[in-house]
């Protein structure tokens, strides 16, 4: 298990964020690519459907149920690209809250505004974001507030336009990027000015509080959960 | 400042003078006529408000939102419709806004590819021509768009930055089946728990031609009046949108007997209780008097 390096330690603390370049490589990431893309349009008209009928949003879709349809979005969650420093930052003691195998469609509007996901009293909360295609700048890339994660940070407000965000930094990307941030911090998605679609996939952790997932969560994959690392992560039982 | 309704309908029976659509909304033989609206605007210190077609799509259907816009000149302004097949949006638009009060047509589809991802070119939309129009005329546009034609917006709005837009009952865009009527025979629509919304209209709110109307919390609420499970709603859009850019609206008639048009006329500050007085005054009709560009009232 690669644990994080002091450096790396230093910056997660300071800044609320680490890049993994390469993080997915080669032969991997043309699989995740191919898998991404299939899965993506076989559940492309069913998300149309739900759009109509005002039950998701129009601007960008999952896949649904990841896990129970290849097994290469089980093996990214506990990636030794990122895995033993998220185990270092939550103590050996991380739990999987569930993966969002996302595809974001060009639009002249960001999908989402500047925010936080959790307050700074929630329990560590980490989601790491892996670019299935390359992202370039103006292509809906990850955006964060470094240092916003602080509680002695802000008050921060969202502002019209993305870039008018004060301090923020942006993260274009090759396929295969992963980027690991304190989702207390404040993130958006940056407008994407490009044809092409931001395909990612956004993995949600936290540090094990008793109950927060149920075992019945993920006891779909329970069979592809073999060491008790795994099942861990994943609250299965024993 | 002017307290302004921005969002209401008058109609009356079906007649050879008022010809109009019958519909389960409005049966033939119902009428809310614009004298009994103006008894509850006067009763309740309300100066003007925006009338919004009813009733049909026509020339002629339009014949009562025409004559009540005549008959009182400074106390009202018109939204017609145009629908999103017309042959000649623009010869429609013309006729009915000629000298009639109204200011603006209200548009229910949009006309582009329900997928996001097969939008090419905002000329390809088919509002794109009644946008248009009504930049070159001055028109405004008042959106209630469905769930699939949500994504377009931007692409219409960044087109034509001049055009003045409001999107109707809290920047909601119903979903197909979504809509029936409650036992009291208004409008229901019903909405998710989580209001997907903020990832269509919501994000319009970086363009400084959009207004949304704080309106029609009847039909999307699951409670009683002040409807308080909206209040996370409608403090979202004020953190959005902010003071100067939501117009109040009751939406009469269909509030008149429950929780009634005096209840309306409070519903802003029960929702949003920390808005400044002049921010209250804003959105209850300095708003829609600067944007809509009211006139005075006797003038």
């Amino acid at each position: 298990m690669n644990r994080p390096t002091t450096e790396q330690k230093k910056q997660w603390e300071q800044d609320g964020y680490l890049v993994f370049e390469n993080a997915i490589q080669d032969s991997e990431l043309k699989r995740l690519q191919s898998v991404f893309d299939f899965w993506a349009a076989e559940c492309k008209e069913e998300w149309l459907d739900k759009v109509e009928a005002g039950e998701a949003a129009a601007t960008f879709y999952d896949i649904p149920n990841p896990l129970e349809k290849d097994t290469i979005f089980i093996d990214i969650i506990d990636h030794p690209s990122y895995y033993g420093t998220l185990m270092e930052f939550t103590e050996d003691d991380l739990i999987l809250l569930g993966p969002q195998v996302r595809t974001v469609a060009p639009w002249p509007v960001s999908y989402t505004g500047w925010h936080p996901d959790v307050g700074k009293d929630n329990p560590l909360h980490i989601k790491v974001q892996i670019y299935v295609n390359d992202v370039p700048s103006g292509g809906g890339e990850f955006g964060f507030v470094p240092g916003s994660h602080k509680p002695d940070s802000g008050p921060y407000k969202r502002p019209l336009l993305q870039q008018s965000m004060p301090g923020h930094k942006t993260f274009p990307g090759k396929a295969g990027t992963a980027i690991m941030f304190n989702s207390c911090g404040w993130h958006a998605s940056m407008d994407n000015v490009t044809d092409e679609p931001r395909k990612s996939i956004i993995l949600i952790y936290e540090k094990r509080t008793q109950g927060r997932i149920g075992p019945t969560q993920f006891a779909a994959i329970s069979k592809y959960c073999t060491t008790p690392e795994r099942r861990k992560l994943f609250s299965l039982p024993d | 400042m002017p307290k302004i309704d921005a969002h209401l309908h008058v109609f009356t029976k079906v007649s050879p003078k008022f010809p109009r659509e019958v519909t389960a909304l409005c049966p033939a033989e119902r009428e809310e006529p614009v004298e009994k609206l103006l008894g509850e605007m006067d009763k309740h210190q309300i100066d003007q408000a925006v009338l919004v077609q009813i009733g049909g799509t026509s020339i002629q259907h339009h014949k009562y939102l025409v004559h009540c816009l005549q008959k009182y000149p400074d106390r009202f302004l018109g939204i017609g419709v145009v629908p999103i097949n017309h042959p000649n949006p623009d010869k429609h638009m013309s006729e009915l806004s000629e000298g009639t009060g109204i200011i603006g047509f209200r548009l229910f589809e949009l006309g582009g590819p329900r997928d996001i991802f097969a939008t090419k070119g905002v000329r390809n939309i088919k509002a794109y021509k009644i946008f248009e129009y009504a930049a070159e005329h001055d028109y405004v546009l008042w959106l209630y768009p469905r769930s699939i034609d949500a994504h377009l917006l931007p692409f219409l709005i960044r087109a034509f930055p001049q055009v003045r837009v409001v999107l109707n009952h809290l920047g909601m865009t119903p979903g197909k089946g979504k809509f029936d009527l409650d036992e009291l025979g208004r409008p229901r629509i019903q909405v998710s728990g989580y209001n997907l919304n903020m990832h269509t209209t919501y994000r319009l709110a970086r363009y400084e031609n959009v207004m949304v109307h704080l309106s029609g919390q009847y039909a999307f609420s699951k409670q009683e009046y002040p409807y308080k499970d909206l209040a996370g709603w409608h403090g979202n859009l004020l953190n959005d949108f902010g003071s100067k850019r939501l117009m109040w609206a009751t939406d009469f008639p269909w509030i008149l007997e429950e929780p009634g048009y005096g209840e309306l006329t409070t519903v802003v500050e029960k929702l949003l209780p920390n808005l400044s007085e002049s921010e209250l005054a804003d959105i209850m009709g300095g708003n829609a008097k600067r944007f809509l560009r009211f006139p005075n009232r006797n003038s």
